[in-house]
């Protein structure tokens, strides 16, 4: 069970699904993004994963992931950025509080 | 030269005329009447060329035909049996078309001549001679035409010259309205005529006029399909010639330049309805029923022509109306059955007619009034050439003896007289009517009295013109006194004394003496002028007892048998009621409903979806993540078959 992908696969689901729970309810955005960043890191796993038991080229997978890292390292910034934009404009980071899109 | 070269020197003179007056430099626009005449010349003398050429009437009917459609799809037409639909255009030749050929464009000549008099203060000399020639050119095209979809192309372009030359002095609201009045009432008829195209053409696949006689038409359509298509073919003939309830148009066109009036208001287009019937007799005298039906509207017309002329103070309207009920009486010998007798008092009529009308715009001209009564005080009696053609044209119109007019309303009403009692005796009535009429214009003309001051004041002022001789008064005296001088020959052409050439070439009997008829029509003329001469020996107390007398009779005639009423109830009563239904259906039904009410249900039912865009990022998200789940089970699913 240890070194199966089974296991890794778990793991991963467990992470991906704490991520988006997380996503969807709090309001808070800094642990949105907190969550959000859960879910990447569920998907790297799942990468490392499938990477190590399936796939025969022992470094795409690991490519991907630090691309990934990159990615959210990225991400992270302009969504900080935005976080203390609408703070600084409605002076709150509750996500409820931020609805003038609304039809 | 050939035939073929004169046809197209006479049938394009005109137009090459008109093109060149339309590209003129402004400057060069006084060249336009000399350019106009000279097409017109080359026309009357190739016509007349061609008349010669075929005088013994041999080799008849020519055509030149170019073929222009043809159609042989069976599918268009799924229960006919017609395997080819083929259009031709081109130029046909027989005794009818030369004939009114040469009387159009020989009037047509002699009218440009005196235009150059009449017009020759005009500002827009050069528009109104390029309209003329314009005219020329579809009047020709008209007369020359071998079916009656080419003949209709030319009727519409007749059509549109009346309505420009109507309304030529368009800043006059009289003459504008009129223009249009004329224009409505005339495209109103010709629905019915092209209707009438329509229908004839999609059951017997032709409409040249060689093909439509007796025998053709009866073997291929119903009785009841002719008189239709007859009737509505009729109805164009209605409006073009001014026949009961279309003839409205006619005394109002009275606001056009004069030589215009005599030109296209009497002697041509308006003929043009009586040539129609006469060309396609064939299809008109293949069904009883429209015969009668032809015969019954020219005795109305007739009849209500002659009576209204009898109270006109305008010696235009008085002409007007009198075209009316001359084109009436030619309308009801071709409704008799005799196309013979019709054309030849279209011909004769054509003559006098518009030698009266150049005869009253020689008066009006010289003495600025239409009012006869005006006319003769300012002394119109003293213009000799001007009353010596009245008096000839006016003999004429009554049928006094020698004159042309005498054989050819003795011909209709002895035509009349075998076919039925009844119009015979209308025509009569009308004849009176037309003696009387007729007198009455010329005793008031020449027994008024003269107010010498009046009339010296205004001939110093308004007539400078007056005192030039040579061309201008040339131009004025040669058209009158060619016109009067063919309205007597012509006459006798129809005549026992020179053989009825006339009569015979357009394939009518040979005439003879009928006492009967004679002394009728000497009654008729006697009574008439007497009667008239009592009326109006003293013209002044005449005018006082017209204006003060009342009576059901005379109100019935000024407000002209309330015809004007009626049109005007139709349009502007149940014309303007079904309009107003039109248009709430468009407003409240197309508009509202239809076309506002879809965007409005649409625009609803996007305000209940954009319900859901709430603004709020996890509702989005959830939403996201919930169809992500069902795609993400569908594609399992249908991939692998694992659930």
């Amino acid at each position: 069970m240890s070194q199966s992908l089974t296991s890794y696969l778990f793991i991963s689901a467990a992470l991906f699904s704490i991520g988006l729970f997380g996503v969807l309810t709090r309001r808070n955005l800094v642990a949105m993004l907190i969550s959000l960043e859960l879910i990447l890191n569920s998907v790297s796993i799942s990468f490392m994963a499938f990477n190590r038991f399936v796939f025969a080229d022992k470094s795409l997978g690991q490519v991907f992931v630090i691309f990934i890292i990159a990615l959210a390292a990225a991400e992270v910034s302009i969504a900080l950025s935005l976080i203390l934009w609408l703070h600084r404009k409605k002076g709150s980071i509750d996500i409820e509080k931020a609805k003038d899109l609304r039809g | 030269m050939n035939d073929l070269n004169l046809l197209w020197i006479i049938q394009l003179a005109p137009l090459v005329a008109f093109l060149l007056i339309q590209l003129l430099p402004k400057n060069a626009k006084r060249t336009a009447p000399l350019i106009a005449m000279g097409a017109a010349l080359l026309a009357a003398l190739s016509s007349l060329a061609l008349f010669y050429a075929h005088r013994d009437g041999n080799n008849m009917p020519q055509q030149y035909i170019y073929q222009w459609l043809k159609v042989s799809d069976k599918s268009l037409w799924p229960f006919v049996t017609i395997d080819h639909y083929v259009l031709n255009i081109g130029f046909l030749v027989d005794k009818l078309n030369l004939l009114m050929i040469t009387v159009v464009t020989v009037i047509a000549f002699f009218v440009h001549l005196f235009s150059y008099y009449y017009m020759a203060e005009d500002k827009s000399r050069a528009r109104y001679f390029g309209f003329l020639s314009f005219f020329a050119f579809s009047m020709t095209g008209l007369v020359l035409s071998t079916n009656l979809l080419q003949t209709f192309l030319f009727w519409e372009l007749v059509g549109l010259t009346s309505y420009l030359l109507i309304g030529f002095w368009y800043e006059k609201q009289s003459a504008s309205t009129a223009a249009r009045k004329a224009f409505v009432i005339n495209r109103l008829a010709d629905l019915g005529f092209y209707l009438g195209i329509v229908v004839l053409f999609i059951l017997t696949g032709t409409l040249n006029f060689t093909d439509l006689n007796h025998e053709f038409l009866r073997q291929m359509l119903p009785a009841s399909t002719l008189t239709i298509i007859g009737i509505l073919i009729f109805m164009g003939v209605m409006g073009k010639s001014a026949q009961f309830p279309f003839h409205v148009w006619l005394p109002d066109a009275m606001e056009g330049p004069t030589p215009v009036s005599a030109l296209i208001h009497s002697a041509t287009m308006v003929a043009a309805g009586v040539f129609l019937l006469a060309r396609a007799f064939g299809l008109f005298s293949s069904s009883e029923i429209t015969l009668l039906f032809i015969l019954i509207i020219g005795t109305l017309t007739a009849l209500v022509g002659a009576s209204l002329a009898t109270i006109q103070r305008d010696i235009k309207k008085i002409l007007a109306y009198s075209t009316v009920s001359q084109l009436g009486l030619m309308v009801m010998a071709i409704g008799a059955g005799s196309a013979a007798a019709g054309m030849f008092h279209l011909t004769t009529h054509a003559f006098f007619k518009s030698l009266l009308f150049l005869t009253s715009g020689a008066f009006i001209h010289h003495f600025h009034s239409n009012d006869i009564w005006e006319i003769g005080q300012r002394g119109g009696k003293r213009d000799k050439v001007a009353v010596a053609a009245l008096c000839l044209g006016l003999f004429s119109l009554c049928g006094i003896f020698p004159f042309a007019g005498f054989f050819s309303k003795d011909l209709i009403l002895e035509v009349l007289r075998e076919h039925n009692l009844f119009f015979y005796i209308a025509a009569i009535l009308v004849s009176f009517l037309t003696v009387y009429y007729s007198f009455r214009m010329l005793f008031v003309i020449l027994f008024s009295k003269e107010k010498k001051d009046m009339h010296a004041h205004e001939t110093a002022l308004a007539h400078p013109h007056h005192s030039s001789t040579g061309a201008i008064e040339l131009c004025r005296v040669i058209p009158l006194a060619s016109l009067a001088i063919i309205s007597v020959v012509m006459g006798f052409l129809g005549t026992g004394w020179l053989d009825s050439r006339l009569l015979l070439w357009l394939g009518g009997e040979e005439t003879h003496v009928n006492s009967e008829l004679l002394i009728t029509t000497l009654i008729l003329i006697v009574s008439g002028a007497l009667l008239a001469y009592i009326f109006f020996k003293n013209p002044e107390t005449a005018e006082t007892r017209l204006t003060q007398s009342r009576g059901p009779i005379k109100t019935i005639l000024e407000r002209k048998f309330f015809i004007d009423d009626v049109y005007e109830f139709l349009t502007k009563k149940v014309g303007m009621g079904i309009a107003g239904a039109f248009a709430w259906f468009d407003r409240k039904i197309a508009k509202e409903l239809m076309v506002n009410g879809t965007a409005y249900r649409i625009l609803d039912l996007g305000k209940i979806s954009s319900k859901i865009q709430d603004g709020l990022l996890q509702d989005y998200l959830s939403w996201a993540v919930g169809v992500g789940i069902l795609v993400a089970f569908w594609l399992v699913k249908s991939n692998s078959g694992i659930f």
